[in-house]
């Protein structure tokens, strides 16, 4: 049999290395990895049969209330779901889509985050509970925003292009970018990788105690972790000091990414979460640090696998996009002609062409959005998955989504069982141990 | 009205409770008995002045919003760190990530300062008065560095805006960096810096600014070109 073409020369290949000459530098794309990695759909939760029995899946009370960074703070956040919006930068988004994240996380009583280049006004006073992060580059940082936060994120890393920086092209840096994060007008932005102010995990303990002292112990601290070594540096987070450690896998979301990081470096969510379980454990904070997990999450399925596996909560990002009409052709619109892709199939985030009005800082494109709308819709998708996550918890016989646990899940694959630690369908035995 | 707090007594925790209630009533402020701890004289947003007895550790007057700091003594990493306006000194020497990611005010440092002075720093001015380690101005955004001593290697590294000023020797010009004839006005301007903290000296400076090589990838594919 003659094959077609070449497995491995694929016409993808073939076109990336023609571009690549043409070019002389590596490519960059948004949305997140092409690659097909283990993930949430390899798990299958085993819900209740004669052994123990169900809730009433549309009536009986399911907890979903989730408290993050108990350990320290006066004040830890306090969700009423487990799921929050990730940080996504005001630059890579427009003011619009980032008002309608902080007014859908309102309006289903959870956090959203400000993301890279400081805090957006809009924003703050559509979110109720406003995660701010403390990232390398410091755009914007201001520690009057800062006391206003109801918890704060030092990035360490994210799961797009763990190892790197920000990125934000010059199309997207228009004045007002600029101006935010003291940078000169329509720079391709790469943002430094290395905070300025400390290196090692002896130094992050100064800077967490800093940031405690600077907002009077009140309000949780986490560290953002690209899920790369995962067991070394979620001990290291933890014993820093940290409140909660959020570990954003490769599969992760991103408005501007070589693709070369995108698709070739980190680990995918799945063992992510479990070495970061066991990571706590075995520094006996399992349960007091909070773990939250991003990369991928679509779903209450993929939330309640997650929670699982031992998350505490998990971050949206790409979904939460997704919720506000990212990849939708809506009547405004024309995909093919504007960013060269149908509608579906579109990863050009930094190009700043997004035809929806999410990912763009053009007047033209950021007026089709509407923030009221917009947020209606994530609001929306946020209680769908809520109520997908607790319709599971109840059919296996369960009250709270927090007291999901391994022992739910099988894995429908011999490398889905050995990332998860949990048993392969039919076989019994949790392999790779 | 002055208050003297004594660090021998107090938590870090307390002092920076109590330093947050007294500046807000604009009051001058003595820390005794420092010890070189981390983080004394962190997020105060009032306008008031404090004088610092002794050394500091990291940290020390750092995402602060208006204090006028007085240190007598050395300081660890990240002094001034992202201070938004006010002044910071310190009569000794700094150590690294000095005034790191600084928006506005000034800080000054009456001996030597370590490493990465003036890293991604975003406004403001930051003088030295003597020598500053490698990488000086790493990622600089805007504002003003001044060293009246060395510098040493990489020199503006990757800076995007700003001046840096060093009147000493340069180890290296770091990437991206590059070394122009300071101006009249520029002199001038520096000048008259040197002169409000009473260094009466009128040295010729080396001035560094960014080559601006980095600020634009060489090309673009076809769909980013047609955003542009």
């Amino acid at each position: 049999m003659v094959m077609p073409t070449s497995q491995i020369f694929t016409p993808w290949v073939i076109d990336d290395i023609h571009t690549k000459a043409d070019l002389g530098r590596y490519r960059l794309r948004g949305f997140s990895t092409f690659q097909k990695v283990t993930h949430f759909d390899d798990l299958t939760f085993l819900s209740t049969g004669l052994t123990r029995f169900p809730l009433e899946g549309y009536k009986e009370k399911c907890e979903t209330r989730t408290v993050i960074g108990a350990l320290n703070p006066e004040t830890p956040l306090v969700l009423d779901t487990p799921i929050y919006i990730s940080g996504m930068s005001y630059g890579a988004l427009s003011a619009n889509a980032k008002t309608a994240l902080g007014k859908a996380a309102t309006m289903v009583g959870t956090a959203s985050c400000t993301g890279d280049g400081g805090m957006l006004q809009s924003e703050r006073d559509a979110s109720d509970k406003l995660i701010y992060q403390l990232l390398p580059s410091r755009y914007g940082f201001n520690p009057s925003h800062l006391i206003q936060a109801q918890a704060v994120e030092i990035v360490v890393g994210q799961g797009a292009k763990p190892g790197t920086g920000g990125m934000l092209m010059g199309v997207k840096v228009l004045d007002h970018i600029a101006e935010m994060r003291d940078l000169p007008t329509g720079i391709d932005q790469r943002s430094p990788a290395r905070h300025p102010d400390w290196l090692g995990p002896d130094d992050l303990a100064v800077k967490i105690e800093q940031l405690r002292e600077a907002t009077d112990w009140k309000v949780p601290i986490h560290v953002k972790l690209g899920a790369c070594r995962v067991t070394d540096d979620v001990k290291l987070a933890a014993k820093a000091g940290a409140d909660a450690i959020v570990i954003d896998s490769m599969v992760a979301g991103t408005g501007a990414s070589p693709e070369v990081l995108l698709d070739h470096s980190g680990i995918p969510t799945v063992p992510a979460i479990v070495m970061a379980r066991e990571a706590l454990r075995e520094l006996g904070l399992y349960g007091k640090v909070s773990l939250i997990a991003s990369g991928g999450i679509r779903s209450g399925a993929d939330a309640a696998k997650a929670l699982a596996l031992g998350a505490d909560a998990v971050a949206i990002g790409i979904s939460a996009l997704v919720a506000l009409n990212c990849n939708r052709e809506i009547p405004e619109s024309d995909f093919v002609s504007e960013v060269g892709v149908p509608a579906g199939q579109c990863s050009n985030c930094q190009t700043g062409k997004c035809p929806v009005g999410i990912a763009t800082q053009n007047p033209e494109l950021t007026a089709r959005l509407d923030p009221d709308e917009g947020a209606d819709r994530v609001a929306n998708f946020i209680n769908s998955m809520t109520m997908e996550m607790t319709l599971l918890t109840r059919s296996l016989g369960k009250s709270n989504v927090h007291s999901l646990e391994p022992e739910d899940l099988a894995a429908l694959t011999l490398e889905a069982s050995a990332m998860a630690q949990v048993p392969l369908v039919g076989t019994g035995k949790v392999f790779g141990t | 009205m002055t208050y003297t707090l004594d660090a021998d007594e107090l938590s870090i925790r307390e002092i920076n409770k109590r330093l947050k209630q007294l500046s807000r009533t604009g009051a001058e402020i003595h820390i005794v008995n420092s010890r070189a701890r981390h983080n004394i004289i962190v997020g105060l947003l009032d306008r008031c002045k404090i004088t610092v007895q002794g050394s500091v550790g990291y940290y020390s007057a750092s995402v602060s919003d208006g204090p006028e700091v007085i240190i007598e003594g050395n300081a660890g990493w990240a002094l001034g760190e992202n201070l938004m306006s006010g002044t910071v000194s310190v009569t000794r020497d700094a150590g690294a990530s000095l005034a790191a990611g600084m928006r506005g005010g000034s800080v000054y440092v009456g001996g030597s300062a370590g490493a990465r002075a003036g890293i991604s720093m975003k406004g403001g001015t930051l003088l030295v008065r003597g020598n500053t380690g490698f990488l000086t101005g790493f990622m600089m955004q805007e504002g003003r560095i001044i060293v009246l001593g060395d510098a040493g290697e990489s020199v503006g590294d990757s800076m995007y805006e700003g001046t840096i000023y060093v009147a000493g020797n340069i180890g290296s010009l770091g990437s991206d960096a590059k070394e122009e004839e300071a101006s009249e006005d520029d002199l001038i301007g520096v000048w008259q810096t040197l002169e409000d903290h009473g260094i009466d000296q009128r040295p010729a400076f080396k001035k560094i600014v960014s080559a601006r090589r980095l600020y634009h990838f060489d090309s673009l594919e076809r769909l980013e070109m047609s955003a542009v």
